[in-house]
This record gives C-alpha cells, sequence and structure tokens, in this order.
C-alpha cells in the first residue's frame, strides 16, 4: 500500500481530470475547466503538504529484479513539481477565459489535464524507464495540443513536426537506456548513479550524448529546435504552460537528475554547454527578426533554455536550475499577458499592427514591462539573479568562451526583448480601428492569472538567490548538487554582474533609440516597414536551418517511402495476399474436377477405396 | 476336382457375358446361367440349404424383377445409349489397381497354411452340415438378431419401394375448413387491393 | 472336399473383378444393377466356401442375409432406375449428372 498517499495522490489527481474530461466531456462543458483546475490546484497543494516530509519515494510495482518501479521525491523533482502544478494551475485558469466560446472546450482541458499528469510521471519517476514514458506521454499531449484546432492545416502541420523531431530525442532516450541497463542491469537512477564511476569514459560518453540528444529534441536546442517557433499555432495557454513554462525544461531536468552521470564525463559536459551557449545565442539574434509576438517569445524561450542547459550543462545546476524556476514565472506571465492583448485586439498576434495599448490593455502593459524588465536581467527583478548564476557558473567551471557567449547573449535579449515591448506598447495603435471598437475587458479570470504572476516574477529571484552559496535555493538543493569549492576565476561574481548590466545597458539603449524616441515612435508605422522589408532573408528563413532539415531528412525518407510504396507494397506484400486466395481457390478447383456428377466416376472412387482397405488387410493384418 | 474347373469355366464365362452383352435381356440370361453355376458349386460345397435358397430368390425373384424392369423401359431390348462416354480417362490404372489389390488378397490368403476340408457325414441325415434342420436351428436361436434385423431391411425396402413409385394422394381438405379458407383469401385480396 | 481353399478364393476373386469391370465401364443401370449382383455372389461364394473348410454354419447365415439384402437393394435400385428413366429415350447413366459441381 502507498506509504505515501499524499505524493500519489498529486500525481493521479490530473490523470483523473483527463479522463472525466474525456469521458463526459459533452456533458461537463464549462465543468471542465473549473474541475481541471480545481485537480491540478489540489495537486499544488498536496505538494506543499508533502515538502515538509523531505525526500520520500513511494515504490509502485517491480517487474524483474532491478525494474522497479516508483516515485521520487527530492529537491529536483519537488522544485519542477511545484512549478508544474502552481504554474499550471495559474495557466489552466487562466484558460477558462481565454478558451472561452470553444467548440472543444472539454477536450482543451483534458489534454492540459493529461499533459500535467503525464509531466508529472516524468519529474517523480524513479527510474528511467518512467522517465521515457512521462516523456513520450508529454511529446503526446504537446501533439494534442499544438494540433488542437485540427482544421487548421498550419497547426496541423506544426504538431506533426513537433511530435517527429520529439521521436528522434526518444530514440536517443531509448539507446541511452539500452546502454545502462546492459552494463547496470538496472533502471533506477539510483543504481544508474552508483555504477557512474565503474563505467568506462567512453560508455559513459556515449550515454550522456544519446541523453542529450533527447534533452536536445525536448528542449529545442540545435539542431532539433526548428519545432518550437511552429508550436505557436496552439492556443496562448498551451504556448504559456508547454512551450515555456515546464515540457520544453524537460531537458533541463533531465540533465540534471543524471548530474552523477555528467560529472564523470567532462566531454560529455563541454559538448551540452556548448550546444546550450550555442542555441542561447541563435535563439537571441532570430528574435530579433521577429514580428509576431508569439514567435518572438518562441525563440526567447529557446534562447533561455539555452541558458539553463548552459548551466547544468557546465555543472553549475543551482545556476541552470535557478534559471528555470524565474524563467516559468515570467515567460508564463509574458505569454500570457501576450494572451491578454491578442484577446483584446481580436487575435491580432502582429506587433506591426500593435501600439498604444496602454490605455486599452493596462494590466498586460504593467506586466510585460515587469517581464521585458525581469528577463533582460535587470537588479532587482529575478532573471537578474539567475542569469548571472549561470553565467558566472561557465567561468567557475571553466569555460571562457561560454561565459562570453552568455553576456553577449544577454545584451542581445535585452535588446529584443525591449524592441517587443517599445513596439507592441508603446507610440499610437496602428492596427484596424474595427479590431477594438465595442471591446469589453477580458474577464477577471484571465486577468488574476497575470496579475499573481507578477509578483513571483518580480521577486523570486532576489528572494531564494541572494547569498550566493549560502542563499536559500543552493541551502535547498544542497543534499544533491553540493560540489567541492572551485577555484576562484579571474572575474569575480561581482564583476561578472557589472559586465553583464553593461552589456545589457548597451541593448537596452539600442532598442531604446530604434523604437522608443519620440522620433521614432512619431513615424513608427514607415520604419517598421522599411524594417520588415530590410530584414536579411537569413534571419527571416531562420538560417535555413528548416530547409537544411527537409533537403536531408524528410526528402529522402518520402522517396524511400514512395519507393517502398510502388515496390515492395504491391507485389510483396499484397503479392502474398493475393498468392493465398489463389492457392486456396487452385485448390477448390482441384477438388471440384471431382464434382462430375457422373455415377461411374463416383462407383470408380468408391471401388479405389475397397482396393485399399484390401491392400491394407492383405498386407498388414490379413494374416490374423 | 475336374467338376471345379468345368463349373469355374462356366461361371468366369456367363460372368463375362453378363458384363459385355449388348442387349441388357442376353445379361439377364447370362446372369441366369451363373447364378444356377454357383448353386451347383453350393451344392459340392455341402450347403444344399442355401443352394435352392440361391435358386429361388436369386434367380426365381430378383432375375425376374430385372426382366420386368428391361420391360417396362422399352429400350431395355434395342441398342441403347448414343451419348458421349464422359468417364475420366482413369480406367486402366483403376484396373489394375484393383487387380492388384485382389491379387494381394489371395496371396496373403495362400500364405497361411490351411488344414484340408473335414470329410463330412453323408448328407440325409438329420442336422447334418448344411442340412435346412441345421441352418434353421442357428438362424432362430444364435443368429437371431441378423434375422430380425433382415426383416426390417426388407420392410424398409418396402417402403421405399412404394414412395418411390406410389402415387401422389389426394389432399382434400374438409369442406368447412375449405369455404373459412377461401374467404379469408378472398379478403387478403381486397385488402391488398386498397393499399 | 479335394479342392484347395486357395482356388475358391482366386476364383471369386476374378469374379468379383469382373463385376466391378461391369459398374465401372458399362453405361445401361441395368447392367450395372447385375454387375452388383455379381459381386455379392462372388463373396457369397467365399463364405460358403470357408464355412465348408471349418464347418461353421455362421458362413451359410451370413450368406443368406447377403441374399436378402441384395434382393431388398435390386428392388430399390430398379424402383430407382424406373422412375429416372421411365420417359427416356435412351437408358444412358451418364444423363443423370445433375450433382455436376
Amino acid at each position: 500500500m502507498a506509504s505515501h498517499p499524499l505524493l500519489v495522490a498529486l500525481w493521479l489527481l490530473p490523470l483523473l481530470g483527463a479522463l472525466l474530461c474525456w469521458v463526459f466531456g459533452p456533458q461537463l462543458r464549462r465543468l471542465s475547466g473549473w474541475l481541471v483546475s480545481g485537480l491540478v490546484g489540489a495537486s499544488f497543494v498536496l505538494t506543499l503538504l508533502s515538502w515538509p516530509a523531505g525526500t520520500q519515494s513511494q515504490a509502485l510495482f517491480s517487474w524483474m529484479p532491478g525494474f522497479a518501479f516508483g516515485l521520487l521525491l527530492d529537491p529536483l523533482s519537488l522544485l519542477w513539481t511545484l512549478v508544474i502544478t502552481g504554474v499550471g494551475f495559474l495557466i489552466v485558469f487562466y484558460a477558462m477565459g481565454y478558451m472561452d466560446g470553444d467548440r472543444a472546450f472539454a477536450r482543451f482541458f483534458a489534454y492540459m489535464s493529461f499533459f500535467v499528469f503525464a509531466m508529472l510521471t516524468l519529474v517523480l519517476s524513479d527510474n528511467f524507464v518512467g522517465l521515457l514514458v512521462g516523456w513520450g506521454l508529454v511529446g503526446l499531449a504537446s501533439y494534442f495540443l499544438i494540433g488542437f484546432w485540427f482544421d487548421r492545416p498550419t497547426a496541423v502541420a506544426a504538431a506533426r513536426k513537433a511530435f517527429v523531431i520529439n521521436v528522434v530525442g526518444d530514440v536517443g532516450m531509448m539507446f541511452a537506456i539500452f546502454l545502462i541497463v546492459a552494463n547496470v542491469h538496472s533502471i533506477g537512477f539510483g543504481d544508474a548513479f552508483a555504477a557512474a564511476g565503474t563505467l568506462g569514459p567512453g560508455l559513459l560518453f556515449a550515454i550522456c550524448v544519446a541523453l542529450f540528444i533527447a534533452a536536445a529534441a525536448k528542449s529545442a536546442q540545435i539542431p532539433l529546435h526548428t519545432w518550437l517557433p511552429d508550436a505557436m499555432e496552439g492556443p496562448t495557454p498551451v504556448s504559456a504552460l508547454i512551450h515555456a513554462a515546464t515540457m520544453v525544461t524537460a531537458g533541463v531536468y533531465l540533465v540534471a537528475r543524471c548530474a552523477p552521470l555528467w560529472s564523470h564525463s567532462a566531454g560529455a559536459q563541454l559538448l551540452v554547454g556548448s550546444v546550450g551557449g550555442a542555441t542561447a545565442l541563435f535563439g537571441a539574434i532570430l528574435g530579433c527578426a521577429q514580428w509576431d509576438i508569439k514567435r518572438i517569445l518562441a525563440y526567447s524561450t529557446m534562447s533561455q533554455i539555452g541558458y539553463m542547459i548552459m548551466g547544468v550543462g557546465v555543472g553549475a545546476y543551482v545556476g541552470g536550475v535557478s534559471h528555470f524556476l524565474t524563467h516559468a514565472c515570467f515567460k508564463a506571465m509574458l505569454f500570457l499577458g501576450a494572451g491578454l492583448v491578442i484577446h483584446a485586439l481580436h487575435d491580432e498576434q502582429d506587433v506591426r499592427k500593435m501600439g498604444g495599448l496602454r490605455k486599452k490593455a493596462p494590466l498586460a502593459f504593467w506586466a510585460m514591462l515587469v517581464g521585458v524588465l525581469t528577463i533582460s536581467g535587470i537588479p532587482p527583478f529575478s532573471g537578474f539573479f539567475s542569469k548571472d548564476l549561470v553565467i558566472y557558473g561557465a567561468l567557475e567551471h571553466g569555460h571562457p568562451w561560454l561565459y562570453a557567449v552568455g553576456i553577449l547573449t544577454a545584451g542581445i535579449t535585452a535588446y529584443y526583448m525591449f524592441r517587443l515591448f517599445f513596439v507592441a506598447f508603446l507610440g499610437e495603435y496602428r492596427g484596424d480601428a474595427a479590431a477594438t471598437d465595442g471591446h469589453h475587458g477580458p474577464a477577471w479570470i484571465m486577468q488574476a492569472p497575470v496579475a499573481i504572476l507578477i509578483l513571483p516574477s518580480a521577486a523570486i529571484g532576489g528572494l531564494l538567490l541572494y547569498g550566493g552559496d549560502a542563499s536559500p535555493l543552493s541551502r535547498f538543493f544542497a543534499p544533491l548538487f553540493a560540489t567541492a569549492p572551485l577555484p576562484a576565476p579571474m572575474l569575480s561574481e561581482g564583476a561578472t554582474s557589472i559586465l553583464t548590466l553593461a552589456v545589457v545597458a548597451v541593448g537596452l539603449a539600442v532598442a531604446w533609440m530604434r523604437y522608443a524616441t519620440r522620433t521614432a515612435l512619431a513615424d513608427a508605422p514607415e520604419r517598421l516597414r522599411r524594417e520588415s522589408a530590410a530584414m536579411p532573408a537569413l534571419l527571416t528563413n531562420a538560417f535555413y536551418v528548416d530547409a537544411a532539415i527537409e533537403l536531408l531528412f524528410v526528402r529522402p525518407s518520402q522517396l524511400l517511402g514512395a519507393f517502398f510504396g510502388w515496390l515492395l507494397d504491391p507485389r510483396a506484400i499484397d503479392g502474398a495476399v493475393r498468392e493465398v486466395a489463389h492457392s486456396a481457390q487452385w485448390l477448390g478447383t482441384l477438388v471440384r474436377s471431382f464434382q462430375t456428377g457422373l455415377v461411374r466416376a463416383y462407383a470408380l472412387i468408391l471401388v479405389l477405396g475397397a482396393a485399399c482397405f484390401m491392400l491394407y488387410f492383405a498386407l498388414a493384418g490379413g494374416t490374423r | 476336382m475336374i467338376a471345379f474347373w468345368v463349373l469355374a469355366v462356366v461361371l468366369l464365362g456367363s460372368a463375362v457375358w453378363t458384363v459385355s452383352a449388348q442387349k441388357p435381356v442376353y445379361s439377364v440370361v447370362a446372369l441366369l446361367l451363373n447364378f444356377a453355376t454357383l448353386a451347383v458349386f453350393y451344392l459340392t460345397l455341402s450347403a444344399e440349404f442355401l443352394a435352392v435358397i440361391q435358386i429361388i430368390v436369386y434367380s426365381g425373384a430378383i432375375l425376374i424383377l430385372f426382366v420386368f424392369v428391361i420391360a417396362l423401359l422399352s429400350s431395355g431390348v434395342g441398342p441403347f445409349s448414343i451419348g458421349p462416354d464422359r468417364m475420366p480417362k482413369i480406367g486402366v490404372p483403376a484396373a489394375i489397381v484393383v487387380l492388384a489389390a485382389l491379387g494381394a488378397l489371395v496371396y496373403a490368403v495362400s500364405s497361411v497354411p490351411h488344414a484340408v476340408a473335414p470329410a463330412t457325414p453323408p448328407a440325409g441325415t438329420a442336422d447334418a452340415f448344411g442340412s435346412v434342420a441345421d441352418f434353421g436351428k442357428a438362424l432362430f436361436t444364435v443368429q437371431l438378431l441378423p434375422f430380425e434385423v433382415t426383416a426390417l431391411i426388407l420392410m424398409v425396402a418396402v417402403i421405399g419401394v412404394i414412395t418411390l413409385g406410389g402415387e401422389q394422394m389426394q389432399r382434400v381438405t374438409p369442406p368447412r375448413l375449405q369455404a373459412r379458407t377461401d374467404r379469408a383469401m378472398r379478403e387478403a385480396i381486397v385488402r391488398a387491393g386498397d393499399d | 472336399m479335394a479342392v484347395p481353399i486357395l482356388n475358391y478364393v482366386a476364383l471369386a476373386s476374378v469374379m468379383f473383378f469382373i463385376g466391378v469391370i461391369g459398374v465401372i465401364v458399362r453405361r445401361n443401370p441395368l447392367v450395372m444393377l447385375m454387375s452388383i449382383e455379381l459381386i455379392f455372389n462372388a463373396a457369397n461364394l467365399l463364405f460358403i466356401a470357408f464355412s465348408r473348410l471349418w464347418l461353421q454354419n455362421a458362413g451359410h447365415i451370413f450368406a443368406f442375409l447377403v441374399i436378402t439384402v441384395a434382393a431388398a437393394e435390386a428392388a430399390i435400385g430398379l424402383a430407382i432406375v424406373v422412375t429416372t428413366f421411365r420417359d427416356e429415350k435412351h437408358v444412358d447413366v451418364d444423363e443423370a449428372r445433375a450433382l455436376h459441381g
């Protein structure tokens, strides 16, 4: 029986919500939103209640020796669970207002609840296979939700793309599990990490690379990132929950969880850190070229996750994980605020058609301002603390190049995020007048979560990270991530902060001069039009990564499929089935040839039978 | 011994003639000769009762039946069927197989030593082997069941023949039932006409 | 009796064989029935011969039964022939091919 009933309950409640909404959707209708919000909220409360009990593990069932499934609530999974259920609750609540009037209201909440359950399975499992199950289910939920409005071909294509790329990651994870089981003969985290020291460096590197392929696919790191911008086809709450706060951080969770494996392989750490840093820079650069408010936020997510990956990759686990926490709060708020704007402007998402929203959407204005300030890393907002931890961590663990990339990216981040804010919110309204005529303010259901998230987005970093190694968060993670003190690098933490702030200020200044000065705001439409026309094709086509993948992988697969469809399927497989039918027909024809209807023929057969009997008795038993 | 061989020749000759005669009447005559020869064979084998039964039942009843049917089917006298032979050409191999089986049987029997038939007391003594008394005693005591079953078979044969050849019986419905049925049919027709 | 039993076995076998040939080869149903009678009689001959060899009258009883059954079968067979071929011009068993598949 469950010795930790709260743990099992908080894991299963969202599943209950999903099942109820799936089965009774048509009956529940609007009630499904309240049901799922309630259940996810209840999970959050249960998580809070489970917190004081410390690390707990709950065995579920054991299939074979070495293949035991169970739940584990330790500091890492507790943090993730709090974010999933807490931020998840706020987003689901918000979605009740955002999705109001949609035909498939109940289906949406069933999927959201299913997603929460899957994500909890991922973070609460105490073994690799359970994690993989959660991994796959989360990918499935993402597919459902991206393609939620399935009568839009773009949404369907985006969902498919996301799923296929996720499958590539799943394969990586499976190979890692194969390698682990082959060498450790167990799927449990504890067993695998205990044996980490005994595995050879090559094997360890291979396992880490395979795991990282999975993490890169799920967390949209290059080169498996192409699905994330397209995933913005889903409704905004989906983008907020899955593609900002939780699912895309699964890769970060994976690397942090397998820290013992990574700490034995410097090569893997370098690889992960480099990919994270490169993605951060890449995402930031592309964010400067986007005009869709959700796409800007999508590239910023990619970039920030790059920071997190870089952090946990080089070994700065507390830095990476704390950036996850702050990012979850402010990115969710940014997306929900964007949702308020989109809703207010009747589904307008192009920032060139926005502007002057201070009066039209005041809450969104202030929330987005806070969000932009914190993501740019401006003190005393949270982003400053967590981003600095990551950047400094890179230097501490001996990666000066990644340190430089981190600082540079911080500057670019400030530029494009403030660009977003200035273009979308300041100046005169540039859109269709009819779009806002007679619009009413959004329901309190949508405003409350945004308002609630303002405080954590602003303050959580300062509260939890002030004090370096003695900060509350560091002490929280001490059992997992405590390491020997590292040699002090060239630049101290203070110097790092000043350097970063300088670069951020430069970015902000450039954005201000381009978009926020009086002259810039005055002829904004003309300037924006010129800028769109002059945008380099390289940026507009996202460095042609999509095109490259299409050429290298998609076309050959399609050709192969066509080849099989032309040759193998009709000839071999259909042919085999046809031949079976033919042989049955042939047999039938053969037997039918006996049915002549002639009495004499039948008599002949009788006689032959009798002759056989005679032969038998004569030769075998006749002498008795 | 000589008797055996002479009778054997006659037996087989008449058998061949039965099978090969063009006119069925000739086949009947040949069959009659065959049966008579068999009766003589039975006499040499001390089966007097069966010899007589052979003559009475087989030649006297069954063959007469055949003659009647030949008379009924007028083409029994004339040359017959012109239709093509539709049998598959399997005749010769089949014949060889059957011959082989028979040969094997004969061989099997020959490979077992047989006792020489003992002599029997002269016919005429009561209860001698093959006499009526001996046969009758066996038939009504030890072999009673086969006797009863035989009676059953004969009854079935009679019923079968009547069913096959009997006339159709008229089914007469009583007049009151007939009137009721007629009325119901008329009403049904009127109702159908209304739709 | 000085005739060895093997002679009777051979004789009956040959008569049996002639009867079989008659059933298969001839197309007149009456001749087919007569050939069947030949087969019966071949069997009867063997029964009687062996019963004489062993001085058992069970063989006689069985031969008697065979004669009875042959009579019944001939009666029914002839009735069938009559009803089938009563109105035919030519009595050919191959014409009765309604069960042809």
